[in-house]
């Protein structure tokens, strides 16, 4: 915080977070904060990709669901609006209902097949 | 005035009622006489005025077209439920009886003014290209129609005739029963529908789709009895041949839009007022080309669909229909689209200098041509067929030499008198199992039962051959000979129309005296109509004559047994009503505008435009009278006395020739005078071979070429376009592993996918 | 607050209705429980009517009031989805609970609330349709987000019990779930990574503000990737390349009358979202039209967005076009052809709306194709729902195999005819809808210089003919099937009632393409630049 007061460019929002307001995310810690987004996405996107059990596929997809929320975040306090993060809360709102869904269907597959190995859902192709 | 009066004394001899005619026409005439060249013009400018700003019509004239489409879908729906009765014809009678009434209220209210006289009703934006801001920019179509009188004298008939003949029909076709029953009657709306879209259209985009589904119904009635192979040719051949006169009929169209920027009759006219203005002033050159060959293109396809010279081959063909078919497409109505079509666009043909001389000639070649060949056939509708090409020719001269309300008189007679004609050798068709051959049928007027049709034939015939005074056949026909007659550049084809006025004459009484009076005599068809293409046998639906005795289907064998069968109350009815109604248009000659009431109809119509008025202006800047005259006698007047004369002769000559002395129907005196004519009468019989002689200069060598192509065809072009569908093919069956099935697979084409593209956009913005 | 909730009309009359089905669906009445879907027909047609009547469009739109840079679009947008709603509720009747009922009515089974699905699937069907209402009125990401998934969580569920009793079938169904589900959640994380970034980059996700921010400070390289994820993640929804391989697997798997929705539903939200984004970031119309000046903006997309878009809609109708040549299931034909269609349209997409007159109004072109493709694909899909053979276990299912429509002219009539007429249609066969429909594409594509596209929208337009001739020759052309009376038409008479309209509506508006191109016209009409300047600092507060 001294930091950030001793630079010129943003001393009006050093005298904001005195009062009590956050003062807004520099260029640079942005950036980690899109890394670690960029990172959850990329590991989400492997994960989909490489595993064969449907649950753990769709806790990947929920991972890159994530990814987004935190680069949202990030992004709302960047910009020291509270759009970012309403709609943050959306989108754990949406994670759940589709968590819900895959739930039912996956207990739905297992009760015929007895399996949940994506890769024996293969029958249609061409 | 001096032998206008020595000629009214000599008449007054002859008949007094002509005689006051004379001398009110006379009169007439006289106050035309002064200085009518300056009064042309002033009255041709007022003209342009009346007609340029159309009125706002009222949405219920849209009903007119809308109630046989109702009546389509109504048949249509009777045969999707298998309907087995004849219910599709009182459903089709109800739906164009109220269709003709709504025509009437329309006629009567534009008459007294209510509806501007033009007025524009827009139904809804049909067709609305536009290419760019602007009125310059876009093509509007809608469908709206374009009401003025010369709207409401064509859908007064064609409605009213169409009524008729639905009721005509729901007895002559009641052999077929069932589906072929439905299918004719949804055809037959759909003409009727057809027609009013092309006779009331605002634009020529709907003439277009009326022109074209006329033509459709046209070919779908002609081959109703598919399963013959005459009626399937007959209804190619119309189809092929109207084709060319579509052709050209689209190409006029398309020019017309782009020279006008608009194909909606409003606009058009108005865009050629200054043309015509230029036309009225003499100066000629200043209209452009282009203009010019509107009309032309505009007159192929009138030729077309009225089957002119060269194209009327397919009319007489056209027979293979069943007969009210004939009667009302084939001669009162849709043949007549093309006459309407030159009256409709008569502004725009005013400024062609050559479009109209050809149709008065094209007119005035097929008139006498097609009366030729009528009077060698020996199959009475074929040569009613060739009247009708004969007397569309009459209309055609009739516009052509500048008397558009002659011709349009023409047209309103000629639809009911040919009407009636079809109609009665339809029933003689019907009552003697298809039997047409003139040779083989006499004295059919007196048989019992068939009184009727015998005075309908013979008030038809009265009607065609232009008997004098009573008939209004006569008068119409007038019109157009003194037309001809009074126009000092057409006088060759009054020659030609009065000529053929006499051998009309002959031709209609030869079928009259020959199969309707005299000794009586018949041999029944080998067929029955609806015979050949019925494909639901023949004994539902019948009517009491027919199962009596039990004629259908036995040909030449059952000969000892066959009883002709008398028409029934439907038919007489129609012969009846459409008897008087031949005669009550007469008393329109003298009603309403100065040459009858269809004059006073065409004067306020797009058919007059200030036309004469402007002609004859243009022409005496030229330093000509604008009226010719017979032998020094005033031409309208003469013809009265000479067509008349003409009349009589062509009749008596068929007295002679084909009733006095005869005593079997197959022999007449005509017989013994056709070694003097030498080949000429087998020439005719055989139609001058025109039909031959398309074959062989058009068909076969197209065949010959379709026969070349098709080896080029086969051998290169198949090759490459197999090639062409060869690689679609492989780049399919190469591309099919990728849908493997299995998830994982798709999500790594995904993503990869995801990858490459955000690499090619990264790669181009570089 | 109140003013916005009028603008959502038609989507409150939805909710209503879909809760009422989830009551009236689980009643042990019979009739009660047949009673659902036409609860859901009268909420579909009071939405539709709603949205005429309430729906604000043109200049009385303000920033409160929903989406301002489409203004027109609501309005045409969800009239549209009614009128094609409706139609694919006509296909759902017997799709879910068919076995039970059956059962029931032999009184082999007791009426059970949580063994049968129809209150669940009317009202799925109602959320979803709910959804693709909510995107066409769209105008802030976070609605847009919520709206795509409302539009799309209903359809996963669909789809999983669409297979019916019998095993083969459900299987199918189940594995053509398992597919649509997990890829449709990759999709759905994509473009909303890519909604995260174009947050990032302008501070909003108000489109207006976001379409503000871009026109004046320029794109910016995060918004460009946020752009470009945004696109790819709502092809997944459009079927279009490279998100497209779920398709024929889906639309094979789920019955004929839940694909049916698949190929109009999400396909329509996917289209309806693109163009929203794209207006936020390219696009403005020449002057001239109706007196109105957009400023900002260039004449077309910018050019990364449009090469992404020229290469996806190249690859899509190709792919498409190719891979339906050899098949044998009717389903996959159309899947694949769905694939392709979407390639046509974003054609118009790419074009923009020119000088916004029809011809060269590539917005409106797809608009109007929308539509059109929405009419016409349900006769399709009609037909085969229409159909059905005996499964190995005795249960009725739907035909698929184009073995099975050989020859349907002559034997159902009823169903033969919409198939050949739609099959046409689809094809682009003059006069029929689908040619009026890909008409003004080429104009537009053509007048916006997309020459080399044009022309590939030509040959694939060429390619596409072999396999609807194929369709059309199977059913008019070619005789019966020895074995065709194994065929047999549906019990619900509704799949034939919607086949029927359908192919009439193909024939019959063609008489009134004039107004349907005119009210597309209409709906892509810019916002009007008076009310824009000053609405957009308002909205950027809220």
């Amino acid at each position: 915080m001294n930091m950030l007061a001793s630079i010129p460019g943003v001393l009006d929002a050093a005298v904001l977070a005195q009062a009590s307001a956050p003062a807004p995310m520099a260029q640079s810690q942005l950036a980690h904060y899109m890394f670690i987004s960029a990172a959850l996405f990329a590991i989400g996107l492997i994960g989909f990709l490489t595993r064969r059990n449907l649950i753990i596929m769709f806790l990947c997809t929920e991972l890159m669901f994530q990814a987004a929320g935190v680069a949202l975040i990030a992004f709302s306090r960047f910009h020291m609006n509270m759009t970012g993060q309403t709609f943050v809360i959306f989108i754990l709102t949406v994670a759940a209902a589709e968590a819900a869904m895959a739930l039912a269907l996956v207990v739905l597959l297992f009760r015929r097949r007895e399996s949940l190995n994506a890769e024996e859902f293969s029958e249609m192709k061409g | 005035m001096g032998f206008m009066m020595t000629l009214s004394t000599i008449l007054a001899t002859l008949a007094s009622p002509i005689a006051a005619l004379a001398q009110s026409e006379a009169a007439h005439a006289a106050s035309q006489e002064a200085g009518h060249a300056a009064e042309h013009v002033a009255h041709a400018a007022e003209k342009i005025e009346a007609i340029a700003a159309p009125g706002v019509g009222p949405m219920w004239l849209l009903l007119i077209p809308v109630l046989p489409l109702v009546g389509f879908v109504l048949s249509a729906l009777c045969a999707a439920f298998r309907v087995k009765s004849k219910l599709p014809a009182w459903l089709t009678v109800l739906c164009l009886g109220a269709s003709f009434a709504v025509t009437l209220g329309m006629y009567l209210q534009v008459s007294s003014g209510q509806i501007a006289n033009p007025s524009v009703a827009t139904g809804f934006e049909w067709i609305k290209v536009a290419w760019g801001a602007g009125d310059a920019h876009s093509i509007i179509a809608n469908f709206g129609l374009y009401i003025d009188s010369l709207t409401c004298l064509w859908m007064l008939f064609v409605t009213g005739l169409a009524t008729l003949i639905g009721l005509y029909a729901s007895e002559y076709m009641a052999g077929d029963v069932g589906a072929g029953y439905c299918r004719f009657y949804a055809a037959f709306n759909l003409f009727v529908f057809s027609m009013s879209c092309l006779v009331m259209g605002d634009n020529l985009l709907l003439l277009y789709l009326g022109w074209e589904g006329v033509g459709l119904c046209s070919y779908l009635l002609i081959g109703y009895f598919y399963k013959k192979p005459s009626a399937v040719e007959a209804g190619k051949k119309a189809f092929i041949v109207n084709r060319i006169g579509d052709l050209g009929l689209a190409l006029g169209l398309m020019l017309t839009a782009v020279h006008f920027g608009s194909i909606e009759y409003s606009v058009i006219f108005a865009k050629a007022q200054p043309y015509l203005a230029a036309l009225s002033e003499g100066r000629l050159g200043d209209i452009p080309a282009v203009v010019q060959l509107i009309p032309v293109l505009l007159m192929i396809g009138a030729f077309g669909k009225s089957a002119q010279l060269p194209l009327y081959v397919w009319l007489p063909d056209a027979m293979e229909g069943p007969t009210p078919v004939s009667a009302l497409i084939h001669a009162a109505t849709m043949v007549t689209a093309g006459v309407y079509l030159v009256a409709r666009a008569y502004p725009l043909f005013l400024l062609s200098e050559t479009a109209l001389p050809i149709v008065a000639w094209t007119g005035a070649l097929t008139a006498l041509l097609a009366a030729t060949i009528g009077m060698a056939q020996f199959d009475i509708k074929r040569i009613m067929a060739y009247s009708t090409v004969s007397q569309l020719g009459y209309m055609f001269a009739g516009l052509g030499v500048l008397t558009s309300t002659g011709a349009a008189f023409h047209v309103f007679t000629h639809a009911f008198f040919k009407a009636m004609l079809f109609l009665s050798c339809g029933a003689v068709m019907h009552g003697f199992a298809g039997q047409l051959d003139l040779r083989k049928l006499s004295g059919v007027g007196s048989m019992p039962g068939w009184r009727v049709v015998g005075i309908a034939m013979l008030v038809g015939c009265l009607n065609l051959a232009g008997f004098p005074v009573i008939t209004s056949g006569y008068w119409s026909k007038d019109m157009i000979l003194g037309g001809a007659f009074a126009n000092p550049h057409m006088v060759a084809i009054g020659w030609i129309l009065l000529i053929t006025a006499g051998l009309t004459a002959y031709y209609t009484f030869r079928v009259y005296f020959r199969v309707f009076v005299g000794p009586k005599y018949f041999e029944p068809g080998d067929e029955v109509h609806g015979h050949a293409g019925d494909d639901h046998g023949h004994d539902h639906g019948h009517d009491h004559a027919h199962a009596d005795h039990g004629d259908r289907g036995h040909g030449h064998d059952a000969h000892a047994h066959f009883h002709p069968h008398a028409p029934g109350w439907a038919i007489n009815t129609v012969l009846a009503i459409l008897a008087v109604a031949a005669f009550a248009v007469i008393g329109l000659r003298f009603v309403g505008g100065h040459e009858g009431w269809v004059s006073g109809l065409i004067e306020h119509s797009s058919a007059n435009y200030g036309g004469h008025a402007m002609y004859a202006a243009a022409a005496s800047h030229g330093g000509e009278h604008a009226h010719a005259t017979f032998f020094g006698y005033d031409a309208h007047q003469a013809m009265m006395y000479v067509s008349g004369v003409v009349g009589f002769i062509g009749i008596a000559v068929a007295f002679v020739l084909h009733y006095a002395g005869r005593t079997t129907a197959a022999k007449s005196r005509a017989d013994a005078l056709l070694p003097l004519v030498g080949p000429l009468a087998k020439w005719a019989q055989g139609k001058w071979y025109v039909d031959e002689l398309y074959n062989a200069i058009i068909r076969v060598p197209l065949l010959v070429a379709a026969h070349v192509f098709h080896l080029i065809d086969k051998a290169i072009v198949d090759g490459i376009v197999d090639l062409f569908g060869w690689v679609p093919k492989f780049t399919g069956s190469s591309l099919r592993p990728s849908q493997s099935g299995v998830l994982h697979g798709y999500a790594l084409s995904m993503a990869g996918g995801l990858a490459v593209l955000v690499l090619i956009v990264v790669m181009v913005m570089r | 607050m109140m003013d916005r909730l009028a603008y959502l009309w038609p989507e409150i009359a939805l909710f209503i209705a879909a809760c009422v089905v989830m009551v009236v669906g689980i009643s042990p009445s019979v009739a009660t429980r047949k009673f659902a879907a036409v609860v859901a027909g009268l909420g579909v047609v009071a939405a539709g009517i709603l949205a005429w009547t309430t729906t604000p469009s043109g200049n009385a739109v303000t920033a409160s009031s929903g989406q301002v840079l489409l203004p027109g679009l609501a309005l045409y947008a969800k009239v549209g989805i009614a009128i094609v709603a409706l139609l694919l509720l006509l296909l759902k009747p017997g799709t879910v609970d068919r076995a039970e009922e059956a059962a029931i009515a032999l009184g082999v089974q007791k009426f059970d609330a949580l063994r049968t699905n129809r209150a669940e699937f009317f009202s799925f069907f109602l959320f979803s349709v709910m959804g693709l209402m909510l995107v066409a009125g769209a105008d802030d990401l976070i609605w847009l987000f919520l709206a795509l998934e409302l539009t799309s969580l209903p359809t996963y569920i669909m789809v999983a019990i669409s297979g019916g009793a019998g095993r083969e079938p459900a299987a199918r169904a189940q594995e053509a779930s398992v597919k649509y589900f997990f890829l449709g959640a990759l999709g759905a994380a994509v473009f909303l990574y890519g909604f995260a970034m174009l947050y990032g980059a302008t501070g909003s996700t108000n489109l207006n503000a976001i379409h503000l921010s871009l026109t004046t400070g320029g794109v910016s390289g995060l918004a460009l990737a946020g752009l470009l994820m945004s696109v790819l993640g709502i092809c997944f929804k459009i079927a279009a390349v490279p998100m497209h391989f779920y398709t024929p697997d889906v639309y094979q798997g789920a019955s004929p009358s839940v694909a049916g929705f698949l190929a109009f539903v999400p396909k329509t939200a996917g289209f309806l979202s693109l163009l929203l984004l794209a207006s936020a970031v390219g696009w403005t119309w020449a002057p001239g039209e109706n007196g109105l000046t957009v400023s900002g903006g260039g004449t077309s997309l910018p050019e990364p967005l449009r090469i992404l878009f020229w290469v996806i809609a190249a690859l899509t109708m190709t792919i498409g076009n190719v891979l339906a040549l050899q098949q044998k299931s009717v389903r996959r034909i159309l899947a694949y052809s769905s694939i392709a269609h979407s390639g046509y349209m974003l054609v118009g997409l790419i074009a923009g709306p020119g000088d916004g007159s029809f011809t060269k109004n590539g917005v409106a072109a797809v608009l109007f194709y929308l539509f059109c493709y929405g009419v016409m694909n349900v006769g399709t899909f009609a037909v085969l729902s229409g159909l059905e053979r005996k499964t190995r276990d005795g249960q009725m299912s739907e035909i698929d195999s184009i073995e099975d429509i050989r020859g349907l002219c002559a034997t159902h009539p009823r169903l033969g005819w919409p198939m050949a007429i739609c099959s046409l249609s689809l094809l682009g066969f003059p006069p029929l809808l689908g040619f009026w429909a890909k008409l003004p594409l080429f104009t537009s594509a053509i007048s916006a210089g997309e020459i080399i596209l044009v022309i590939v929208l030509g040959l694939n337009s060429a390619i596409a003919a072999f396999y609807y001739l194929r369709l059309f020759g199977a059913v008019f052309l070619e005789k019966p099937e020895a074995g065709a009376g194994e065929v047999t038409a549906s019990p619900f008479v509704s799949r034939r009632v919607a086949a029927m309209v359908s192919a009439a509506l193909v024939v019959a508006l063609v008489v009134v393409v004039g107004q349907l191109t005119d009210a597309s016209r209409k709906a892509a009409a810019p916002k009007a630049e008076p009310a824009a300047s000053a609405t957009i600092p308002a909205s950027m507060n809220h």
